[in-house]
């Protein structure tokens, strides 16, 4: 029987002594799922385990019914976009992305095609003949993510897939997110910023200490977030002229101005609006060289989300 | 498990891609230098001798059969006359008796009378004969050979049993072997093998001949580079009869042991390197493992590589039988034959590969995010 669920069953995973994750049960159904957690977390640590890369202490894990143990079928359903950020020195984009597609037994040509096509579905073509090892962090990112949609997954793991991308590609990965999820397939990402990701999940699974907090539907707290602010630093080279155009915005609340002239702290009530004004902000020509969600503190949040019911 | 041809294609692309990193590494530049050793040093060594020979033979060679006939008492000038064409001719006085070993007794007595001395050495090809005359006189013969093949072969064999098995291709398999698994690791790329949808053995299958044919290709050309390099001064008909009779199954054997030696100590380090972290440690066990296991019972001693790659040399490194010790540190026990030390060897390699496919599907990936 072939499975339509990644499915932990009371997974725990120490290393030596250090705990990465205890106790997990989850049922992941396909569309977009979040894990969000501090760091340290054990984000990765599930993740790692759902595609193979360390096997549990104990429990059980199947992704789609194939067992982590099972590379050869488990990778041909399974595209995994790391967060560890190496390359291998010798590989441009194209091959980077083409090597890999070859182990899937296409030919040679057909590995180029498709790599092409990934790349193209992040924005990457440009660079695709360039070496992997000079691509900023945000390319890089784009890369892996370009690795692991290449062979067409049904599910895509995908660790902070988000960080490092400036608006703009942001959205358009959000979209192509989307798409995948439209299409009835697993979309897993994880983030350890809430109000990245709440908007886009159709499920979200709080973690901390390798513990599930919470899990579910978000929508049913997004009112209640979506009226207590949040706070963004936005970094950007022309901070009071960016300043006084999100001042005109009525959901923004406060902004106060970094020192060094190249950086804003800002309060908005709401997020949806806040990141529609950015995008605004970007295609009028204003560089925005990143927008960081400040409220790092998830723990904090646990307490507004879930009235501190933390076990 | 049975083997599907996709694995095998898989194994095979694997096996190209590590290629490049096998033979190309930066790391293992001086894996080329081992290998090469004994090419440059028997190259240099040719390279002396044909010098030497170009300027014994530049007044011509003189046959063997009239240097033979040379006999002490003989006349200077009939040996001129049969041999003009020496190689070497000085002539000079002695003050001194010809014998000045005499105690000096003896000397005070006779009135000191200049003697005259002459060298001449003719070279055949093959012999040097140093001849020296006391006025006009053939006092003393010398035949030594000028390059004595056997020689040549012997400082080979010794080479290749002590160096380039237990050294060059010892090191050069841990440096290529090793960082198969363990290189990727301190480069954070393995999980990109892992990510793909290749079983864990077939990915050990593909890097263990990717590092298979890298090291083969160095070390195996290395020997026969180097024996190359040891036969080609040789032009004498002694030596070209040997080429002729044993030289390319010499050939042969040395390359088989330099591959064989590749194959059993790569799969060795390679094992050594899923399992450990620091190649310092295995590489100095296996390193003294192989080198005590002269002593070690006979059953023991089969679980080495270097017991069946000495068997399969094709000439004794022993120098001779006067060094008992030499010879009891050295010597395998009980050498196996040819057949049987393929077979040990190949059944020692598949064990160890055996216990590092059952290693590489419990590896986890525990380098760190940042
Ligand atoms: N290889 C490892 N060896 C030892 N401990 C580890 C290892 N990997 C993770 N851990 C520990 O396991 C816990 C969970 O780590 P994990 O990497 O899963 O967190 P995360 O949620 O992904 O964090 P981040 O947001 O920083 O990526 C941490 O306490 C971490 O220190
Ligand atoms: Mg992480």
């Amino acid at each position: 029987m072939k499975g339509t669920e990644v499915i932990f069953e009371d997974v725990s995973k120490f290393y030596g002594e250090v705990l990465g994750v205890n106790k997990v049960t989850l049922h992941i159904p396909p569309g977009i799922t979040s894990l969000v957690g501090p760091n340290g977390s054990g984000k990765t640590t599930l993740m790692n385990l759902m595609t193979g890369l360390i096997h549990p202490g104990r429990g059980s894990i199947t992704v789609l019914g194939l067992s982590p143990r099972d590379p050869e079928q488990l990778m041909r359903v399974t595209g995994y976009a790391t967060q560890f950020d190496s390359a291998p020195r010798w590989a441009t984009g194209m091959e980077f992305v083409s090597t890999g597609l070859t182990l899937y037994g296409y030919s040679p040509t057909e590995a180029r095609d498709r790599a092409w096509q990934a790349l193209e579905q992040v924005g990457l073509t440009e660079a695709a003949g360039r070496k992997v090892a000079g691509y900023s962090k945000g390319m890089r990112q784009r890369v892996r993510l370009a690795q692991a949609i290449a062979h067409d997954p049904q599910v895509l793991v995908l660790d902070e897939p988000l960080n490092g991308l400036d608006p703009l590609v942001r959205a358009e990965t959000i979209s192509l997110f989307r798409r995948y999820a439209a299409e009835g397939r697993h979309v897993i990402l994880s983030s350890h910023v809430l109000q990245e990701v709440d908007l886009i999940s159709d499920q979200v699974i709080l973690i901390a200490n390798g513990m599930i907090v919470a899990e579910g539907e978000i929508r049913g707290v997004r009112d209640e977030m979506s009226e207590h602010p949040s706070q963004f630093i936005i970094r950007c080279r022309d901070a009071s002229r960016i300043a006084s155009l999100l001042f005109c915005e009525d959901h923004v609340t406060e902004i106060k101005m970094n020192d060094d002239r190249l950086g804003l702290l800002v309060l908005t009530r709401n997020r949806e609006e806040f990141s529609r004004a950015l995008t605004r902000i970007a295609l009028a020509g204003h560089v925005i060289d990143g927008v960081i969600p400040s409220d790092e503190s998830v723990d904090a949040l646990y307490e507004y989300l879930i009235g501190g019911g933390r076990a | 498990m049975t083997i599907t041809k996709v694995q095998v294609q898989q194994a095979w692309t694997i096996a190209r891609i590590e290629m490049r990193r096998a033979f190309l590494s930066k790391r293992g530049l001086w894996v080329y230098l081992l290998a090469l050793f004994p090419a440059v040093a028997f190259f240099g060594h040719g390279l002396q001798m044909k010098f030497m020979e170009e300027r014994w033979s530049r007044n011509g060679l003189t046959q063997a059969r009239v240097v033979d006939s040379f006999t002490k008492g003989e006349k200077v000038d009939e040996i001129l006359k049969r041999a003009p064409n020496p190689s070497f001719d000085h002539e000079w006085t002695n003050r001194r008796e010809d014998e000045g070993d005499r105690d000096d007794k003896d000397r005070k007595t006779q009135p000191e009378e200049p003697q005259r001395r002459r060298a001449i050495s003719y070279y055949d090809g093959q012999r040097v004969i140093d001849l020296r005359f006391t006025n006009g006189v053939l006092v003393e013969k010398h035949v030594r050979f000028f390059r004595d093949p056997t020689d040549d072969r012997r400082v080979f064999a010794v080479i290749f049993q002590f160096f380039y098995l237990r050294l060059a291709i010892f090191f050069g398999c841990l440096g290529i072997f090793m960082n198969l698994f363990r290189g990727e690791m301190l480069d954070k790329t393995l999980h990109f093998w892992f990510l793909t949808p290749v079983r864990r053995e077939v990915l050990l299958a593909g890097k263990y001949l990717a590092g298979l044919v890298a090291s083969t290709v160095i070390f195996g050309g290395g020997a026969l580079l180097g024996y190359a390099a040891m036969l080609w001064p040789n032009t004498g008909v002694d030596a070209q009869a040997f080429i002729a009779a044993a030289g390319w199954s010499h050939a042969f054997w040395y390359a088989a042991a330099a591959t064989l030696g590749c194959l059993g100590y790569g799969s060795v380090f390679l094992a050594a390197g899923l399992l450990l972290k620091n190649p310092i440690i295995p590489a100095a066990v296996i390193l003294l493992w192989e080198s005590i296991n002269n002593f070690l019972p006979a059953a023991l001693q089969k679980l080495s590589v270097l017991y069946y790659l000495q068997s399969l040399c094709p000439e004794s490194a022993l120098i001779d039988e006067q060094q008992p010790l030499l010879r009891l540190l050295l010597a395998p026990a009980a050498p196996a034959s040819k057949s049987l030390a393929v077979l040990g060897l190949v059944l020692v390699t598949a064990l160890v590969l055996w216990a590092a496919s059952r290693a590489v599907t419990r590896i986890e990936i525990n380098y760190s995010t940042e």
